[in-house]
C-alpha cells in the first residue's frame, strides 16, 4: 500500500515540476511551485525526515512564496503577466525554430543518457549504513535528545555556523544588487482594518508556535531554522501593516540582531579555544544550555535576515513604481 | 590522521575573518574600510604564522567540537593547504591595500560599495575553510560561502551589465554546487562517511562511484570555468570593480581546482581511468587555445585579461592526464610526477600574482581614462610608467618567459609531458604561449606607441601603481625559494603522488 502512495507522490511531483516550467502564466508557475514544495515536504515525511519536511514546507511554500508573489506584483502594472509578454518586454531574441532542431535533439539525447546513468547509479547504490548509528551512540554526551539537533548543533556545529553565515551573506548580496533601501520609511500606507485585525490575531500565535518549535527541537523534530521562518513571518506581516520594524529601531540594534547568532556562536568557539578545547567543543555539563542559547539567538538572527531580505525587496519595488508610473 | 598534532590555527583562520566581517557591519562606510583592512592584515599575519607552524611541526589538525570523523569534522593543514593559504594571504593583503585606496578615489559611490569589506572577509574565510576542509559536505558549505560572496562582490557596482553578468555567474555557480552535492549524497549513501581520508580507504569501484566522479567533476569544472563551462567568467570578471576582478581571477577559481585535485588524488583513485585523465586534459587544451585566441581579438583591456584567465586555467587541467598513470606503470618509476606537480602549483601561484597585477593595472587605467578601450593605451609609458612596467612584467610571467614563475610552470609542464611520453600536449603549451605573447605584446606595443591625439590621463595615486607593480614582481620572486618550497610540499600530503589506473571497465569508468 505504502509503495503505491510513494509512486503516486513521485508521479505527481514530476508532473508538477514539468507543469511549473511549461505553464504560460507566471502566476500559475508560482502556485505550481508552492504545490511542488508541499509535495516535496510530503516526500520528506515519507522518507522519515520530519525536520527537513517542516523546513521544506516553511521555506519553499512559505518564504519563497512571499518573495515570488511580491516579485510578480512588480511586473503586474506593466503587463498581464504572461511569459510570452515578458520576452517581448525584455527583448529576448526569438530565434528561428528550425535552426534549433539539431541542438535540441542533441540536448534531449544527452539528457536522456545522463538520466539513464544517473538512474543506474542510484539504483545500484551500495548500502553504506550512514552515520545514524554512531550519532545515536554519542547522543547522551551531546546535551540534547534529538539526533538531528545533536548533529546540527553539536557534532557538526561548524557546518551549521557557516550556513548561518550564508544566510547573512544572502542579505548582503540583496543589499549590493538592489541598494540599501531598508532604512527608508515607506510612504504613508492606507490603514487596512482587516489587515490590522489579522496581524493582531496572528502575530502572537506565530510567535508562540515558533518558540514551541525552537524548544521542542531539543527532543523532537523542530529547531532554529523552522522557528526562524515563523518569526520572520511576523516581521513581514508587521512590514505589510505599515510598521517596518527595521526603519523604526536604531541601526546598531538591527545589526546586533542580525549578527548575534553568528557572533555568539563564534565568540563562544574562540573562548573554548582559549580554554584549551577545540572550536565548538562544549563542556558536556553545559552543552544543553549552550545549544539552547545558540538556537534562540540563531533563530532571531535568521528571522531578522529573512525579514530584511523581504523588506529591502519590497522597498525597491515601491521606488521603481514611483519612478515609472503605471501605464 | 587523528594522531597528528593538534593546533588552534586552522579554526582561527576561518573564524578571524568572519569575526572581523561581522564587526565591520556595525560601522559607517569609512569605519567599514578601516575594520576591513585591519581584518585583512590580521588574517594575513595569522596565515603566515600558521604556515611557519606547518613548516616546523608538519601537518596539523583541528578536530572541531572534539568529535572525531566520520561523525565530526576535521580541519587538516598539510603542506599543500599551507601553500594555498599562504598564497591567498599574500595576494589578498596586497589587493586589500589596493582596494583601500581604490574605493577612496572613487567619485561615484554606490551604496553597496563599502560592503566590499565584509564580503571580501567572508570570501577569505570561505577560501581558508576550503583549503583546510577534510570533509565532503563541509567542502560544499565552503563553496556556498565562496560562491555567494563572490557573486555579491561581482555586482558591487550595481550597474546593469554587472547585474546581468552576476546573475549568469550565480546560475552557473548554483548549477555547479548542485551537481557537486548530488555526487556527495551518492558517495555518502554508498559509504556512510564524508571524511576524505576514510572515503579514500573504503570507496569501491562501481557505477555509483563512477557517476559521483562524473557529476562532482562536472560541478567543479563549472565552478573553475573549465572548457566548455567558461562562458560565465569573462563577463562576470570584467564587469566587476578592479580589486574584485583581481580576487575572482587570482583566488576564487583556484578553490574549485584545489578541491578537484584533492578529490581525484585522495578519493577517486579507484574509479579513474587513463581515458578520464586524457578527457579532462583535452578540455584544458581547448581552453588554452580558445581562451588565448579570444583574448587576442578583444578590444577592451579587462576582457582581454578575463579571457586570458580561461586560458591560464586550462593549463591547470592539463596537469591531470600526467598524474594518472597508464596501466602497468607504478608511481615509483614515474619520474614525471614531480615536474607535473611542480608545474601545477607554480601555475596556480604565478597566475595568482600576475593576474591580480593585471586587473589592478586595468583598474588604474580606468581611473585615469574613464574607460579601458585598448586603442587609448597609446603613450601609456609616457603617462603611467609604473603601471606600464607592471603590465610588462606580469605579461612576461603569463607568457612564460624566463626567469618568471610562469616560465617555471610551463617548463616543468613540458618536462613532465616529455618524460611521460604524452608528447601530444606539447604543441598546445607552445601554441598557448605564442598566443599569449601575441596579446601581451599587442598591449605593450600600444603602450609604447606615440599618442595620436592628446589623451587626457588623469593622475592616479602612485601608491596604487606600486601595489600593482609589487604583485607583478611577486610572480618573479616566487622562483627563488623554489627548491625549499618543493621540499616543503613533498614533506607531507599528496604532492608528488600519482594514480595507478586500470584500463578495463565500462563506458565511463571501470565497473
Amino acid at each position: 500500500m505504502s509503495i503505491l502512495i510513494d509512486i503516486l507522490l513521485a508521479i505527481i511531483m514530476v508532473y508538477l515540476a514539468i507543469q511549473c516550467l511549461l505553464t504560460p502564466r507566471l502566476i500559475q508557475s508560482v502556485f505550481l511551485f508552492f504545490a511542488f514544495g508541499l509535495g516535496l515536504a510530503l516526500a520528506w515525511v515519507r522518507l522519515g525526515a520530519i525536520d527537513v519536511a517542516i523546513t521544506e514546507a516553511a521555506i519553499a511554500a512559505g518564504f519563497l512564496g512571499v518573495l515570488f508573489l511580491d516579485a510578480l506584483k512588480s511586473f503586474a502594472p506593466k503587463v498581464s503577466v504572461k511569459q510570452d509578454n515578458l520576452e517581448d518586454i525584455y527583448k529576448l531574441p526569438r530565434r528561428n525554430i528550425k535552426s534549433l532542431i539539431l541542438p535540441r535533439v542533441i540536448l534531449v539525447l544527452g539528457l536522456a543518457l545522463f538520466l539513464f546513468i544517473a538512474l543506474e547509479a542510484v539504483w545500484m547504490i551500495p548500502d553504506g549504513g550512514g552515520l545514524t548509528a554512531s550519532a545515536e551512540a554519542l547522543l547522551p554526551q551531546s546535551g540534547v535528545e534529538h539526533p538531528v539537533t545533536a548533529v546540527l548543533l553539536n557534532f557538526r556545529a561548524y557546518d551549521t555556523w557557516l550556513e548561518i553565515g550564508v544566510i547573512l551573506l544572502g542579505l548582503l548580496g540583496v543589499f549590493v544588487a538592489g541598494g540599501i533601501k531598508l532604512y527608508k520609511k515607506p510612504g504613508a500606507s492606507k490603514p487596512d482594518p482587516m489587515l490590522r485585525q489579522v496581524i493582531l490575531f496572528v502575530t502572537p500565535v506565530l510567535f508562540l508556535f515558533g518558540a514551541f518549535l525552537l524548544y521542542i527541537g531539543k527532543t523532537g523534530p523542530g529547531g532554529a531554522f523552522q522557528a526562524a521562518v515563523l518569526w520572520g513571518a511576523i516581521g513581514i506581516l508587521l512590514h505589510l501593516g505599515g510598521k517596518p520594524i527595521f526603519a523604526m529601531i536604531p541601526r546598531w540594534l538591527f545589526h546586533l540582531i542580525l549578527t548575534m547568532g553568528l557572533g555568539f556562536f563564534l565568540v563562544l568557539g574562540f573562548l573554548l579555544i582559549a580554554d584549551g578545547r577545540t572550536l565548538f567543543e562544549y563542556p558536556p555539563a553545559y552543552a544543553g544550555l549552550l545549544i539552547l542559547i545558540i538556537e534562540t539567538l540563531g533563530a532571531i538572527s535568521i528571522a531578522a535576515a529573512l525579514t530584511a531580505i523581504y523588506a529591502n525587496l519590497n522597498q525597491m519595488e515601491e521606488e521603481t513604481n514611483e519612478v515609472e508610473p503605471t501605464t | 590522521m587523528i594522531h597528528l598534532p593538534s593546533s588552534p590555527f586552522p579554526a582561527l583562520l576561518v573564524g578571524l575573518p568572519i569575526l572581523m566581517a561581522t564587526l565591520s557591519l556595525f560601522f559607517r562606510p569609512g569605519g567599514k574600510a578601516a575594520v576591513g583592512l585591519m581584518g585583512s592584515i590580521l588574517t594575513a599575519g595569522l596565515a603566515l604564522i600558521a604556515f611557519v607552524e606547518v613548516t616546523q611541526r608538519g601537518t596539523v589538525i583541528h578536530i572541531l567540537g572534539g568529535w572525531e570523523p566520520p561523525l565530526g569534522i576535521l580541519l587538516r593543514m598539510d603542506s599543500l593547504a599551507a601553500v594555498f593559504i599562504g598564497m591567498t594571504a599574500i595576494v589578498g593583503v596586497f589587493i586589500s591595500l589596493y582596494a583601500w585606496g581604490y574605493f577612496r578615489a572613487q567619485e561615484t559611490s554606490a551604496e553597496g560599495l563599502p560592503l566590499f569589506w565584509p564580503l571580501w572577509l567572508f570570501l577569505w574565510a570561505g577560501l581558508n575553510g576550503l583549503f583546510l576542509s577534510n570533509d565532503l559536505f563541509n567542502l560544499f558549505v565552503t563553496i556556498e560561502v565562496i560562491g555567494i560572496s563572490a557573486v555579491s562582490l561581482a555586482v558591487l557596482t550595481g550597474k546593469t551589465p554587472a547585474l546581468f553578468a552576476g546573475l549568469r555567474y550565480l546560475l552557473a555557480a548554483i548549477t555547479g554546487s548542485m551537481a557537486y552535492l548530488f555526487g556527495v549524497s551518492l558517495l555518502y549513501g554508498s559509504t556512510g562517511t564524508l571524511d576524505l581520508g576514510l572515503l579514500g580507504e573504503v570507496l569501491e569501484p562501481g557505477p555509483t562511484t563512477s557517476f559521483s566522479l562524473l557529476v562532482i567533476t562536472l560541478g567543479l569544472m563549472i565552478k573553475m570555468a573549465g572548457f566548455p563551462f567558461h562562458f560565465w567568467l569573462p563577463p562576470a570578471h570584467s564587469s566587476a570593480p578592479a580589486p574584485v576582478s583581481a580576487l575572482l581571477s587570482a583566488l576564487v577559481v583556484k578553490g574549485a581546482f584545489y578541491i578537484l585535485l584533492r578529490l581525484w588524488m585522495e578519493v577517486f583513485g579507484v574509479s579513474l581511468t587513463y581515458a578520464a585523465g586524457q578527457l579532462i586534459g583535452l578540455a584544458g587544451a581547448i581552453a588554452v587555445i580558445w581562451g588565448s585566441w579570444q583574448a587576442l581579438i578583444q578590444t577592451s583591456f579587462k576582457l582581454i585579461v578575463a579571457h586570458s584567465s580561461v586560458a591560464q586555467l586550462g593549463y591547470l587541467l592539463m596537469v591531470f592526464p600526467l598524474l594518472i598513470l597508464a596501466p602497468g606503470v607504478s608511481a615509483d618509476s614515474a619520474d614525471w610526477l614531480s615536474p607535473a606537480w611542480t608545474a601545477g602549483i607554480y601555475q596556480v601561484i604565478a597566475h595568482a600574482f600576475a593576474k591580480a597585477s593585471f586587473f589592478l593595472s586595468a583598474g588604474l587605467i580606468i581611473m585615469a581614462l574613464g574607460h579601458d578601450r585598448i586603442e587609448s593605451l597609446r603613450d601609456l609609458v609616457g603617462n603611467m610608467r609604473i603601471t606600464a612596467l607592471a603590465i610588462g612584467i606580469a605579461g612576461v610571467s603569463l607568457i612564460g618567459l624566463p626567469p618568471s614563475g610562469g616560465f617555471m610552470a610551463k617548463w616543468m609542464l613540458l618536462k613532465g609531458i616529455f618524460l611521460s611520453g604524452q608528447w601530444w600536449w606539447a604543441p598546445v603549451v607552445l601554441m598557448g604561449s605564442l598566443l599569449t605573447a601575441g596579446y601581451v605584446f599587442m598591449l605593450l606595443r600600444l603602450a609604447f606607441a606615440p599618442a595620436r591625439e592628446m589623451n587626457t590621463f588623469r593622475p592616479v595615486p602612485k601608491s596604487l601603481e606600486i601595489i600593482a607593480l609589487m604583485l607583478a614582481l611577486g610572480s618573479f620572486l616566487i622562483v627563488f625559494p623554489a627548491d625549499s618550497l618543493i621540499q616543503f610540499l613533498e614533506s607531507s600530503g599528496v604532492f608528488g603522488s600519482g594514480i595507478e589506473s586500470i584500463i578495463e571497465g565500462g563506458v565511463y569508468g571501470n565497473d
